[in-house]
């Protein structure tokens, strides 16, 4: 009995180690099992006959694509005992087939395919049994099945025969790979689990603890062979098919490279060969006519073959099963890239710098095809996420750095963008378009000035370098100088801002002479200065240069506003608006000078097509369901940035422009107020991007300035308590209640919403000249004078403040500073634009 | 061309054999170029009658001419000459007004589902994966979540200079919905479109002799990503010349325009194809090729990878929890600790190396990478080298603790436990990012309490363990927006909290908080200059706050090795 249970042990231990591939210690446990009976001699030299061919495999691996070299002195013995062990004919029926397919397996070694394949269709490869058998028999049959069909490839077909023969003979090799790679995919799980099993039994495991298995050359070529001759065949159907059977098995230890690999393969086909018709999801069958296959090889591969044991899938309930090629190749990717990451070598001893380099590559393909999947779709947000996990490679890598700093800016998120654009200069600082990316983050969102000169000079000073983007480099600067004119607080600060600017425009426009944007910002430039004639010379030459740019037709109309010729003004207004007809801008100058020419009837039709644009444009799309952000926090954010990109005029506020400092800061207190005044009414307006929302309130306050003309104030407050609905703190509409309260007589009341206003935005203009006329009124001189003041260190230009000061100095008994005060009121007014020039958006 | 008479069964074999009559597409693309003819106007009724059928061949022939009709259009609107256009225009936006509805007539939204590795798939099942990056991106997109990428779209009567590129764009992605399926002349023509709507105009024509029109066309930025991505499948499939011509052309205009967009997808194209098995073999056009690969990892066992460090470290973090008051829990013994790792997974106890060297020297010693940044010129902001800390700080491996009580401490580490030989390791692998961030360690010193740094750190893994909560509440519902909606309600309420606080600064009031702000470091005229960015982290500081504060929640997600 105890020889029994020995011999049962011992058995097992043979078995555990052929398959894990423990070959050096068979001879010593042939040994053994020699002792125990005679009639285990030929068993042993089966396993001595194995256990040596597959040392020398593994000590003289064959390369793929290289053909095996012929006898090898090593193998004479391998073939001894293997003749030994099938020629004495005791072996059982199961081992006699094993030792069949092992000397098929040495004929191929040496290069006799012919005989390895006679001695496959002696052993009858496919009625071995799957069910039940141990773990290395399941290796042994892939192999088997491998090397049989490497062997089919190697034997010319026998005749010059009918080209169905060949079709036939290229079935049958595919089908041998096939069976070859789902038999390994099982043997490895198998495996696998074993081992686990193992390693939870046996405490104090004898031995290497789990060391990585190799597949070795055979297994390899029958996992995938097939899908490359499919490939080669132009049958883009099975093996996109043969990929996704692969990848649905379960993953076990030894596949995960190969799963890494084969995922970002199948993601390199959806997206490179594939399209949203052509595609059918990975539960499904392919579809009978295929674009995708080669129509010149008709030859249609199908899977013909059953196996009585598959690998085992993915199942389970609610899998997500991908239903469109952009989605699989995400979902592919994703895996991918958590491996490619896992693998990052971090380092930077010189020894492993091809580690590095290896391991670097193979994420950056990944991170790429991730560009291209979530940019194809727009996902920006969820991109700069995964490209920030890229950044552990990234390390002196230009094009991780890059890409992450653009997925930034594409995702919004300026700040952190050009952080990122800084190390990207640093690596690469000839390159003008990188600092010219920043300068547009930094006038844009960021409004970050001095940081935005320092890189347009960057662009500048590369001076002949930067060949075509050194006018952009001019214009960059200009824009900064021109921003910077409308912040700064001295007037002098803002004429030499001014006139830097217009130096620097004049420059980009003298190197791009066919750059409409040159001619347009100097335009503007001009404008701003009041240089109405010149400035009208080149925004016509803008419009040469681009007919239908909606800001050059803009600034045409308010030119010619600022000369009183409101009429052409309007005409151009509203041919603009002709093509774009959705453009809220152009619509609230169309008020303005409807009002003047046309009466206010005429402008309220206006404010009302605009309620009807604003319905179907944001009515449309559900403005909640509209941000594209991928997670929470970006939205949040997102929603906070729309509110400062605003192009829109800032109504009432038209002195300070549309993109002033504090006026960013007051907008952003305001909608923070209005956000808690909202959240305690029942109606608090929806959720969503502002952009909508601000602008709808624009329209209501627009339509109220048009009721305050007409002296209407029950109809003029009904406007303002819409908006007030939407941004109950806004200081637009406190200005306007001021308004409302003074026309209606009501001082003390009108004077209360101006503070409030001014508290909220302390640099809104018109609020500052409206409260000084009333404490003008009041006769609180000084204070009036004080107030007046500022509002004319903040905005020079405008003329009703310089007025209101004159009148203020006159009532103080100081004739001589109001009479300047009124005669540069005069001289401005003759310049001055129906709508500051400045609510034309300056960007890059 | 009688589809209208056909029976139905037969209109399919007769769109098949449209494709037979090989002289048939040459002369509609002549007729198309020339523009003036008087074939055109028939043509293009015939063309929108196919896709009006609805018959999937008869669209495919449509739109195999969207390319030539398209640029046709461009080049005749820029030329200010809006004589012969009107029936292309009529055509495309025919085409366009029929694929903006689906078939009852409603507005078509385009959407696909964001895959997410935390939900198991036909190809994975999450714990193998190991564990993810719990970003607050992953944990809001926990489950799938359907994003919209195009639509609803307004019908449109006419083309104005507003409208125009927007339904080009749309034109476009239903051309790219069906590549497979266009024949190579037409993407040839896709090709050359590309080319000239970019360079026309700009010196660049010179180069490409191209001699047609010379005004430059305006561009939208969605509208080269989509241009670009009907130039990859091209590329890739047979039009290797012209498409990577096309693809520097486009390139060339988006950097010109300065559009992230393009230049993000192109460059990873670019990039991608370099070296890759993609091969101009004429005779077959599908040349996408697949090579056998080694299965066996490439990169050597001895070398430092996240995977291995990140088991090294849980070694180490285990012996830090059992013994609190060996020398590595630090300066501050029993405090409870966030342990936060850094880039690349490394994790020390705090500042093991950095109490070795003298404060304020760079820990990037000589390395090139760190003294750009270490310059005293270059003071841009203060939060610079924070700013290239959160960069750097995502990893999947993270660990959080939150063992209650009272003054929570929050201690970040910087230095790999790589034992004794790693120390000049790190010295090597602190530059970069790393190394202004070994930088800030080193400033603050070795009693750090960098709070803001921190505050955005314990932030993160607080709107974490926050939403960690709410899953295991809403589990079984696998409802993802209920859970989000509150967690975006709860940001919006710290976030007004904290406008409070900057109305306080802008006042004039400092504020007097517990926690050191961003704001309370700039000055006063500064203070205003808030960027969204700056306020976030103010919120994140805030939300820290807060939530230390709450009963205390013990995650610990790791990779089983």
């Amino acid at each position: 009995m105890t020889a029994r249970k020995s011999g049962s042990r011992l058995e097992t231990e043979i078995e555990r180690c052929r398959s894990e591939g423990q070959w050096d210690k068979i001879p010593e446990l042939v040994r053994q099992l020699s002792a125990k009976l005679i009639s285990n001699d030929d068993l042993g030299e089966l396993l001595l006959g194995e256990a040596k061919l597959q040392q020398y495999l593994k000590e003289n691996p064959i390369k793929q694509g290289a053909s095996p070299r012929g006898i090898r002195p090593k193998l004479v013995e391998v073939r001894k005992h293997l003749t030994a062990a099938l020629d004495r004919g005791n072996l059982k029926p199961d081992y006699m087939q094993e030792a069949s397919m092992l000397m098929a397996k040495l004929n191929y070694v040496e290069g006799d395919y012919q005989e390895a394949i006679s001695q496959y269709s002696r052993v009858g490869l496919d009625e071995m049994q799957l069910v039940g058998a141990p773990v290395y028999r399941l290796s042994m049959i892939a192999e088997a099945y491998a090397t049989k069909g490497l062997c089919l490839e190697k034997v010319p077909t026998a005749s010059p025969s009918l080209s169905n023969r060949n079709t036939d003979r290229e079935q049958e090799i595919i089908t041998c790979y096939e069976k070859s790679g789902d038999i390994a995919l099982l043997y490895l799980q198998e495996v696998e689990k074993a081992l686990s099993a193992g390693m939870q039994n046996r405490s104090p495991k004898p031995g290497p603890v789990t060391q990585e298995q190799e597949l070795g050359y055979f297994l390899e070529t029958g996992l995938q062979r097939a899908h490359v001759i499919h490939f080669k065949n132009g049958n883009l159907t099975r093996g996109v098919g043969r990929f996704r059977e692969i990848l649905r098995a379960v993953e076990t230890r030894t596949t995960q490279n190969l799963r890494m690999t084969i995922a970002r393969q199948l993601a390199e086909i959806l997206l490179r060969g594939m399209c949203e018709q052509s595609y059918w999801n990975p539960l499904e069958d392919p579809p009978p006519h295929s674009p995708l296959n080669d129509p010149l090889r008709q030859g249609s591969y199908t899977k013909d073959y059953t196996l009585s044991r598959r690998p085992r899938v993915y199942t389970g309930e609610n899998l997500f099963c991908p239903q469109e090629n952009t989605e699989e190749a995400l979902l592919l990717l994703l895996i991918s890239e958590s491996m490619a990451n896992r693998d990052a070598v971090l380092s930077r001893i010189p020894e492993h710098n091809n580690d590095r380099i290896i391991s670097l590559q193979s994420a950056s393909v990944v991170y790429d095809l991730l560009t291209i999947a979530l940019g194809r779709r727009g996902q920006y947000e969820m991109l700069s996420e995964c490209l920030e996990r890229a950044m552990k490679f990234a390390f002196e890598e230009f094009h991780l750095w890059y890409q992450f700093a653009l997925s930034l800016m594409a995702a919004g998120k300026s700040a952190r963008a050009v952080k990122v654009l800084k190390e990207c200069i640093r690596l690469k600082p000839d390159d003008p378009t990188i600092p010219l990316l920043a300068v547009k983050l930094c006038i844009g969102t960021l409004h970050w000035l001095e940081e935005g000169e320092r890189f347009a000079k960057m662009v500048v000073d590369m001076g002949e370098k930067a060949s075509e983007f050194r006018a952009k480099g001019y214009l960059a600067i200009g824009l900064v100088y021109s921003l910077r004119a409308t912040d700064a607080s001295l007037r002098g600060m803002q004429e030499e801002y001014q006139k830097k600017a217009l130096g620097a425009f004049q420059r980009a426009q003298s190197l791009s002479p066919t750059d409409h944007l040159a001619a347009f910002y100097l335009a503007l430039q001009l404008a701003v200065s009041r240089q109405i004639p010149e400035a009208l010379g080149y925004v016509r030459q803008a419009l040469q240069l681009q007919g239908d740019d909606v800001h050059s037709l803009h600034l045409l109309a308010l030119l010619l506003s600022a000369q009183k010729h409101y009429h052409d003004a309007l005409n151009i207004i509203e041919m603009a608006l002709s093509e774009y007809p959705e453009n809220f801008i152009l619509l609230f100058t169309k008020v303005k000078l409807e009002t003047l020419c046309r009466g206010p009837e005429e402008a309220l039709l206006t404010c009302k097509h605009m309620l009807q644009i604003w319905k179907s444009c944001y009515n449309l799309t559900n403005p909640s369901d509209s941000g594209r952000g991928s997670s929470l926090l970006d939205r949040a954010i997102a929603d906070r940035r729309q509110l400062n990109t605003m192009t829109l005029p800032d109504f009432s506020d038209p002195e300070t422009g549309s993109v002033h400092a504090t006026s960013m800061a007051a907008s952003r207190v305001e909608q923070a107020l209005s956000e808690v005044a909202s959240s305690l009414q029942s109606s608090a307006p929806k959720q969503g991007p502002l952009h909508p929302w601000m602008t709808l309130a624009q329209i209501w306050l627009h339509a109220a300035e048009v009721y305050i003309g007409m002296g209407k104030p029950t109809e003029a407050t009904a406007c303002t308590q819409e908006a007030a609905n939407l941004f109950p703190m806004s200081h637009n509409v406190l200005f306007m209640k001021g308004q409302v309260a003074e026309l209606r007589g009501n001082v003390d009341e009108a004077k209360r919403w101006y503070e409030e206003a001014l508290s909220i935005s302390p640099t809104h203009v018109k609020t500052m000249q409206r409260l000084g006329l009333i404490l003008h009124q009041l006769q609180r001189y000084s204070l009036a004078e004080k107030i007046l003041r500022d509002a004319v260190q903040v905005n020079s230009t405008a003329h009703d403040v310089w007025n209101s000061l004159g009148e203020v100095l006159q009532a103080q008994g100081n004739d001589d500073a109001a009479t300047e005060c009124f005669l540069t009121a005069l001289e401005l007014e003759a310049s001055s634009p129906i709508l500051p020039f400045t609510i034309i958006p300056r960007a890059l | 061309m009688v589809s209208g008479t056909l029976p139905e069964t037969a209109i399919s074999s007769y769109a098949a054999s449209l494709k037979e009559k090989a002289s048939l597409v040459p002369a509609l693309y002549k007729v198309i170029r020339e523009n003036f003819s008087d074939l055109l106007e028939p043509v293009c009724h015939q063309l929108f009658e196919f896709y009006r059928s609805g018959e999937p061949c008869l669209q495919h022939f449509t739109l195999q001419f969207l390319p030539e009709l398209v640029w046709s259009y461009l080049s005749v609107t820029s030329g200010r000459d809006p004589r012969c256009s009107g029936c292309i225009e009529a055509l495309l936006l025919g085409i366009y007004n029929l694929e903006i509805v689906d078939k009852d007539g409603q507005s078509k939204v385009l959407s696909f589902t964001v895959p997410s590795l935390s939900k198991p798939s036909v190809y994975h099942e999450p714990s193998t994966i190991g564990s993810l990056a719990l970003t607050e991106g992953a944990l809001s997109n926990h489950g799938q979540t359907r994003v919209v990428y195009s639509g609803p779209h307004l019908q449109r009567e006419t083309f104005t200079a507003q409208n125009r590129f927007q339904v080009l764009t749309f034109l476009l992605l239903c051309y790219n919905a069906a590549l497979s399926y266009m024949s190579s002349p037409s993407l040839q023509s896709l090709c050359q479109l590309s080319s000239r709507v970019c360079i026309c105009g700009y010196p660049r024509q010179q180069l490409r002799r191209y001699k047609g029109i010379s005004t430059r066309m305006t561009v939208s930025s969605e509208f080269l990503v989509q241009l670009i991505t009907g130039i990859h499948y091209a590329l890739c499939n047979g039009e290797s010349d012209l498409g990577s011509k096309a693809l520097e052309d486009v390139l060339y205009r988006a950097q010109l325009e300065l559009f992230p967009e393009p230049l993000l997808v192109g460059n990873a194209i670019k990039s991608s194809l370099h070296g890759a098995a993609v091969k101009s073999n004429k005779e077959g056009t599908r040349s996408i090729q697949v090579e056998i690969t080694p299965t066996a990892s490439r990169i050597s066992r001895n070398a430092v990878t996240s995977l291995s460090i990140r088991g090294h470290r849980w070694k180490r973090h285990e012996s830090l929890e059992n013994s609190t008051d060996s020398p590595d829990s630090g300066p501050v013994g029993p405090i409870p600790e966030i342990s936060v790792t850094g880039v690349s997974g490394e994790r020390v106890a705090n500042g093991e190396a950095l109490r070795n060297r003298p404060e304020g020297q760079p820990l990037g010693g000589a390395d090139s990478g760190a003294d750009s940044r270490a310059e005293p010129g270059d003071a841009v902001d203060l939060a610079s080298p924070d700013e290239l800390m959160e960069i750097a700080e995502v990893d999947e491996g993270f660990c959080s603790q939150v063992v209650g009580g009272s003054p929570p401490s929050i201690l970040i580490s910087s230095t790999p436990t790589g034992g004794a030989k790693s120390a000049a390791k790190s010295q090597r692998r602190a530059g970069g990012g790393k190394g202004s961030r070994a930088e800030a360690q080193s400033e603050s010193g070795r009693d750090q309490l960098s709070h803001k740094p921190a505050g955005g750190r314990a932030m993160s893994e607080n709107l974490e363990l926050l939403s960690l909560k709410r899953l295991t509440l809403t589990a079984s519902q696998s409802a993802p927006k209920a859970g989000s909606l509150s967690l975006s309600r709860t940001a919006s309420a710290v976030f007004s909290r904290s406008f409070e606080q900057v109305s306080n600064a802008l006042s004039g009031g400092s504020s007097a908080q517990s926690h050191t702000h961003t704001s309370s470091s700039l000055s006063a005229p500064e203070t205003n200059r808030y960027s969204a960015c700056s306020l976030q982290e103010e919120r994140l500081a805030l939300a820290a706050e807060h939530k230390q504060r709450s009963p205390s929640i013990s995650i610990h997600l790791s990779t089983d090795l």
